[in-house]
């Protein structure tokens, strides 16, 4: 896990952005491309260099599912939520995989070893149903083979 | 007469192709997409080169976009060393690269096994014309002509190949001129809505506030559509191109890409064709010497499917939340930093370059009666060949389903299918004989979206496929609307309760209000959202009845109409569907074994596992047929 960035460090990455010219975005995702998520402190620190609040950047950060306030688990598996992977089982992969990793959509577990994500259609559809395990595919997958792969994930 | 320094640029870029062509040597081009490195592609590419690199063959092996063929990636074109003869192939994994290379590269043979068909020059009986491929077969590729062939991440392959020559064409026209030959040609807006697109550049270039800007809407958030991917991953600079010629047409000074979070290698890709072009000269001020200043921004989603209408899109990029606006007023008067702002799709802009280069007339040639031009489809679901097509509008979906998605897998009967989208609706499969054109969708409250055309068959339960869609809404709606967000997560508790096995007579007049109130909404999201349900009551109705009445789910999927029981204590496969069962739901009663309804959770791995020790049964006890529930 990347350890909690300095208010200093973040000054710098995000020096070069400006108000008023489309830089929240940019800069909110520099900020989690370098440390994998968007803290507190760094919410404050691109308010603050676009001359805008902190509420409203949080606001921006909280609209969208890949903006991440917190660090990424250790493995995570973000599930395929699309059509394609719905007509071949999707849902059921789901429902088995939140079992047996005990968790919700979107949650993690204590130890941050392992978390659900929902992953969204990219049109790699022919893999269906599919998972992204820390971003590589692993597709055509059967409910039992989901449940093989998720406690593995969670060191059964 | 052409600008003489993209005249210089275009020369200077067929000299080295030619060059490049004529090398000697045999070239490899392999598609590195999404799709194929969901399907290994780069280990292909790192094994292919090290098996050249090992054998000391000159061979130049390089990385394109995708034919289409995404089900069968990673594909690769091999061009014979006198470049008189080239074969496309597919499936190529990296554990087969060692004897692709000992007989294609190095022994110059064929590999009929793999080979898709070969696309210029002689075929074999083994390796036919890649054109008499069925999945080829009547498609016309004019967006699509460069992928495959060229080096996306290169701009002078792009240039040499006519790239940029619409362009040139365009700096010597006045703003009207242009307006009026992508009005002539009949460009119509290709996310669905299928207004002229020449007509919305008018309105930009007659608006009076300044400055003026350009967004291409990049955010192909439907799933199961990823027509516009395969345009960025493949041919990028003609998505450059065409907002610069809409820059001229507009007299916009500055273009923004929005690109979905979940398409990162296409960022990267109209990334360095937009880094190339400024290189070139062909972006930032006095381009060429023309004075024309466009600045064109590759910018990055964050994971909003709202965001895919064009006044989320706009506060996305300004910043905000993206929720889309109240309109009027529109963004040809208040966009982007409520300045006149016009937004196309990425096809949209990517035909401008044609359209220029080769006349509006040449342009329109392919056509029906009301849609011109050609489209890109994605065909995805429960059939054989999940596949990006580029074709005219027109063919019947049967014809598509059969000629370019390779008709339904295992030969089942096709239930239905959605056009276009979760907001899209759906339409049931007697209706195949529809044509892939905008109209019949419309006259049905439905419509042909942005390309990506799911199908389902027997398998799939009317009632989930709504609580799948619906749910997508719900957790998409951006909240400003109750309509919107209130009556989707509505729609949703009632899907669920359903599919529980607590469905009302009532709740088919609960949807129809929901139905006759989100139309209310203030965006296409929510006016659109209940299209599936809306549909979905009419083109299935006894499948409602049955949930609701009977308490059947034909299909078996709903959760609380069906039921998993063992069917034999004996079989030896039982053991391992109580190990797999993640809710250990399977208890022992008196040396019997039996599945505990309230702890199971109905994945059906058990089944999967021991298909003849379990069974799924429905609420009247009538055994359901293995293999019919979904995915099974």
């Amino acid at each position: 896990m990347q350890p909690e960035p300095t208010l200093e460090e973040l000054r710098g990455l995000v020096a070069d952005f400006q108000p008023g010219r489309g830089h929240v975005m940019p800069a909110l995702h520099r900020v989690q491309d370098r440390y994998g998520y968007i803290s507190r402190a760094a919410i404050e620190v691109v308010a603050r260099q676009l001359n805008t609040t902190p509420a409203l950047v949080y606001g921006t950060v909280s609209f969208y599912d890949d903006f991440r306030t917190h660090p990424r688990p250790e493995t995570e598996i973000a599930w395929c939520s699309g059509p394609a992977c719905r007509l071949r089982g999707g849902d059921r992969i789901r429902e088995a995989i939140q079992q047996t990793l005990e968790l919700p959509l979107g949650g993690e577990s204590e130890d941050h070893r392992y978390g659900l994500h929902v992953g969204q259609c990219n049109g790699t559809c022919s893999e269906a149903p599919q998972v992204w395990v820390n971003g590589e595919v692993v597709g055509n997958l059967s409910v039992s083979a989901a449940i093989r792969l998720a406690r593995e994930v969670k060191g059964e | 007469m052409t600008n003489a320094k993209l005249q210089a640029i275009i020369d200077s870029a067929k000299r080295d192709w030619a060059a490049y062509q004529s090398d000697g040597r045999q070239h490899v081009r392999i598609c590195i997409d999404t799709s194929s490195l969901a399907r290994g592609g780069q280990a292909t590419l790192d094994a292919l080169r090290a098996a050249v690199a090992a054998r000391g063959l000159n061979v130049d092996v390089g990385t394109g976009g995708s034919w289409g063929f995404s089900w069968m990636e990673p594909t690769l074109t091999v061009r014979s060393a006198a470049g008189t003869r080239t074969v496309l192939y597919a499936n190529l994994t990296a554990e087969r690269v060692d004897e692709f290379v000992d007989r294609v590269l190095a022994a110059g043979g064929d590999m009929p096994e793999l080979a898709l068909g070969v696309v210029e020059g002689t075929s074999t009986p083994e390796v036919p014309l890649l054109s008499d491929h069925p999945f080829m077969k009547g498609q016309v590729r004019r967006l699509m002509a460069n992928i495959g062939v060229i080096d996306p991440e290169n701009i002078d392959h792009y240039i040499a190949l006519g790239g940029y020559e619409g362009f040139g064409k365009a700096l010597e026209m006045d703003a009207e001129a242009i307006v009026k030959e992508v009005v002539d040609s009949g460009l119509g807006g290709r996310a669905g809505g299928g207004f002229p697109a020449g007509r919305k550049w008018d309105f930009l270039r007659s608006a009076t506030a300044e400055p003026r800007y350009l967004v291409c809407n990049a955010d192909e958030g439907d799933p199961g559509a990823w027509v516009n991917r395969v345009l960025m991953e493949g041919d990028p600079q003609l998505i450059v191109e065409g907002m610069l010629i809409a820059a001229l047409a507009a007299r916009a000074r500055e273009g923004y890409i929005y690109i979905r979070y979940e398409y990162p290698l296409a960022f990267a890709r109209m990334q360095t064709a937009v880094d190339q072009a400024y290189a070139k000269g062909l972006l930032g001020t006095n381009i060429l010497g023309s004075g024309l200043d466009f600045d064109l921004v590759v910018f990055r989603g964050a994971g909003s499917y709202v965001c895919g209408e064009e006044t989320g899109l706009i506060n996305s990029i300004d910043g905000y939340r993206g929720m889309p606006r109240i309109k009027p007023p529109f963004p040809a008067q208040a966009g982007l930093w409520n300045k006149p702002t016009n937004v196309n799709n990425v096809e949209s802009y990517a035909n401008a370059p044609l359209i220029l280069r080769n006349g509006a007339e040449w342009w329109s040639t392919v056509s029906t009666a009301k849609e011109k031009g050609t489209k890109m489809f994605t065909f995805s679901g429960s059939v054989n060949w999940q596949g990006c097509v580029e074709i005219v509008y027109g063919p019947t979906v049967r014809e598509a389903l059969e000629q370019y998605a390779g008709g339904m897998k295992d030969g089942k009967r096709c239930k239905g299918f959605q056009p276009g989208g979760p907001l899209s609706g759906v339409v049931n499969g007697d209706e195949l004989d529809l044509t892939l054109t905008l109209d019949p969708y419309r006259e049905r409250g439905l419509f042909l979206g942005g390309g990506g055309i799911v199908f389902f068959d027997e398998s799939a339960c009317i009632v989930d496929l709504c609580t799948y869609f619906l749910g997508f809404c719900e957790a998409e709606s951006c909240g400003r609307c109750t309509t919107c967000h209130g009556g989707t997560q509505r729609a949703v508790e009632i899907l669920r309760r359903i599919s529980l096995g607590g469905g009302r007579e009532a709740d088919l007049e609960n949807f129809q209000e929901l139905v006759k109130t989100l139309v209310w909404s203030n965006c296409f999201h929510g006016q659109f959202a209940m299209t599936t349900i809306k549909t979905a009551l009419k083109a299935f109705a006894g499948e409602w009845t049955e949930h609701i009445v009977e308490k059947r789910c034909r299909a078996g999927v709903c959760p609380g109409l069906i039921e998993y029981r063992v069917r034999s204590q004996t079989d030896a496969a039982l053991a391992e569907a109580r190990a797999i069962c993640p809710t250990a739901a399977f208890v022992e009663e008196g040396g019997q074994w039996r599945v505990d309804d309230a702890l199971c959770v109905r994945c059906g791995a058990c089944r999967e596992v021991a298909p003849n020790a379990i069974e799924v049964r429905d609420r009247l006890a009538a055994p359901i047929a293995a293999g019919a529930a979904a995915g099974a």
